[in-house]
């Protein structure tokens, strides 16, 4: 089922991510276990952006963790791009609601932290740095530290480290709930604007917000219990606006169906 | 709403982004004046401060208020002072005794930053030696230096032994502490990066540190003075300490209390060296009244 071997080839449209008959589950303090993914199959096809959504604590951050080889499954099997997670580490960009940034570096020394570890040259990690603090906005903000650059802005460099290492397949965990309603719109923007640039990156975008999801994505997952609940396409037409689509038939139809199996 | 959107994204990065930059900020740059001008105050009340305590020495001297051995006056220490610059003892006895605070400081630092790092990396092994440690730390290392004498002799060795057990501790505790302030997404991010356990230790962990380890430091360079001149009174061949064991043996006061107010100036300035310095490498840390 999954012929792939690289993300690199990706123009066949492969599968990015393929899930099947997996569970994971948690020792839990009294000595049992808990399952909290109880049999997930998933196929995400190269270059798809979906958003998982789904109550608190139903388990989506453990399976964007698992997708980073941060939590192993109890059972079944997860390859991205055919390997197993952990080889596939290097073609993973990882966001999360809290930024991360290092507070003991600069914009710019945020941004190359990623291109550092992975041993780029120093030359290329600065222009690369550069190049993608001015592709979110934040030309002339190389210098500044952490703390003197606001959340939005924060936000927009996390986005840039993400970026500057080009990964084939992009894992957000709620990257912009943090954010008050005004730079969130801005960050989304942002964020899109990136992602439909070029060729298209695999995303799994975890939020609370159904509304992002359905805004921004290409597919909705509702879990629930440990299952997928309801999986569905947007189908909305690309480029979105995201000032508008809040008001397209196919938007609200999708919302209310999340909202009635949430 | 919507014009402020526009805003965020679209405008010039120029003026969209510097948002607490100090240095083109004029309010900022008053404020910098104000400071200015205040320390200016503080020094000169320090200066002020110091005066008076001089002047109180002189006056207890004159006064006789103290067995004639103890009370001799500011002048008398100057004398010696003067004296012992020019015959050269005060010059070979302090550097003698700043070697050796150099030599423990360094050693002892490194040695006590990288293992408080690894202990904090290896949550196992520092549940087991803790206690260990504790133990260790709360031992008076005073009374170790006969031993150290008797072991490394009346040489440089003996001082720079005892020195090192006392800043050993204190910066070790001070990276331990700071190693426990690491913030798991930090963590979580360099692992899907592929980060290895050297490049934590050098990008994460180091940094994270920085400032207890600093706060270790400048505690540990005065301790290496404390435990050098200490070692030193008890027996050595040279350095300060040395030199006040033999005049108070010989109750020439006047030479201790200018040997002791030398100190204290060494002190002082190994601090600022330290202030400098930290101020420098936590260049990164937000102002505390921001
Ligand atoms: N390392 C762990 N050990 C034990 N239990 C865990 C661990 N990680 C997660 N869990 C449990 O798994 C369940 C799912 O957690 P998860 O973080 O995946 O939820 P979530 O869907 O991301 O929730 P939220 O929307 O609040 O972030 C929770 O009940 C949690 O207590
Ligand atoms: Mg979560």
């Amino acid at each position: 089922m999954t012929e792939t071997t690289t993300g690199a080839t990706r123009a066949t449209t492969p599968t990015a991510i393929q899930m099947s008959g997996v569970t994971v589950e948690f020792a839990d303090p009294l000595g049992g276990t808990k399952q909290v993914l109880k049999g997930i199959d998933l196929t995400v096809p190269a270059g798809q952006f979906i958003a998982l959504v789904g109550k608190s604590g139903c388990g989506k951050t453990t399976l964007l963790n698992m997708v980073a080889a941060l939590v192993r499954p109890t059972t079944g099997t997860v390859t991205v791009g055919g390997e197993t997670p952990k080889a596939a580490r290097r073609n993973l960009g990882f966001m999360l609601a809290r930024d991360a940034l290092l507070p003991w570096r600069t914009a710019q020394g945020n941004v190359e932290y990623g291109l550092e570890l992975r041993g780029v040259p120093k030359q290329e990690r600065r222009e690369t740095a550069r190049r993608w603090l001015e592709a979110v906005h934040l030309g002339g903000s190389e210098r500044l530290w952490p703390w003197q650059l606001s959340q939005g802005m924060r936000q927009r460099v996390a986005l840039a480290r993400t970026w500057a290492l080009d990964p084939d397949v992009l894992l957000m965990d709620e990257p912009f709930a943090a954010l008050d309603v005004t730079t969130r719109v801005a960050v989304q923007e942002e964020f899109l604007r990136l992602w439909q640039s070029e060729q298209h990156k695999t995303v799994i975008f975890v939020t609370h917000d159904l509304g992002e999801a359905i805004a921004l994505a290409d597919r909705v997952v509702l879990l629930g219990e440990g299952r997928v609940l309801y999986d569905v396409e947007v189908g909305l037409e690309r480029p979105r606006d995201l000032q508008t689509v809040a008001g397209e038939p196919r938007y609200q139809e999708i919302y209310n169906q999340l909202r009635s199996s949430i | 709403m919507t014009r402020e959107l526009e805003e965020m994204t679209i405008t010039a990065p120029d003026n969209a982004t510097p948002v607490r930059e100090p240095r083109r900020d004029p309010a900022e740059t008053a404020r910098r004046k104000l400071a200015r001008r205040q320390t200016t105050k503080v020094r000169a009340l320090q200066a002020l401060l110091l005066v008076a305590w001089i002047g109180l020495w002189q006056v207890t001297a004159d006064q006789e208020w103290l067995d004639p051995v103890l009370g001799k006056s500011p002048g008398q220490s100057w004398d010696y002072f003067v004296g012992a610059i020019e015959s050269g003892e005060l010059w070979t006895n302090t550097k003698a005794t700043m070697a050796a605070v150099v030599v423990s400081w360094v050693l002892a630092s490194l040695v006590g930053a990288v293992c408080g790092i690894a202990l904090g990396l290896l949550p196992t092994v520092e549940r087991v030696i803790s206690p260990f440690l504790d133990a260790a730390n709360a031992m008076p290392r005073i009374a170790l230096a006969p031993m150290f004498i008797v072991a490394f002799g009346i040489g440089m060795t003996a001082k720079v032994a005892l020195a090192c057990t006392l800043v050993f501790f204190i910066v070790l505790s001070g990276a331990r502490a700071g190693v426990r302030s690491t913030d798991s997404e930090w963590l979580r991010l360099s692992a899907v990066l592929g980060a290895t356990k050297l490049q934590l230790f050098w990008k994460i962990m180091l940094p994270v540190a920085t400032p207890a380890i600093f706060a270790g430091l400048r505690l540990g360079l005065i301790y290496a003075l404390l435990g050098v001149v200490g070692s030193e009174l008890i027996s050595a061949k040279d350095g300060l300490g040395q030199l006040i064991a033999s005049y108070s043996s010989l109750f020439q006061m006047e030479a201790v209390y200018a040997i002791l107010i030398l100190l204290a100036i060494v002190a002082v300035l190994l601090n600022q060296l330290m202030v400098t310095a930290e101020r420098w490498l936590l260049r990164w840390q937000a102002p505390a009244d921001v």
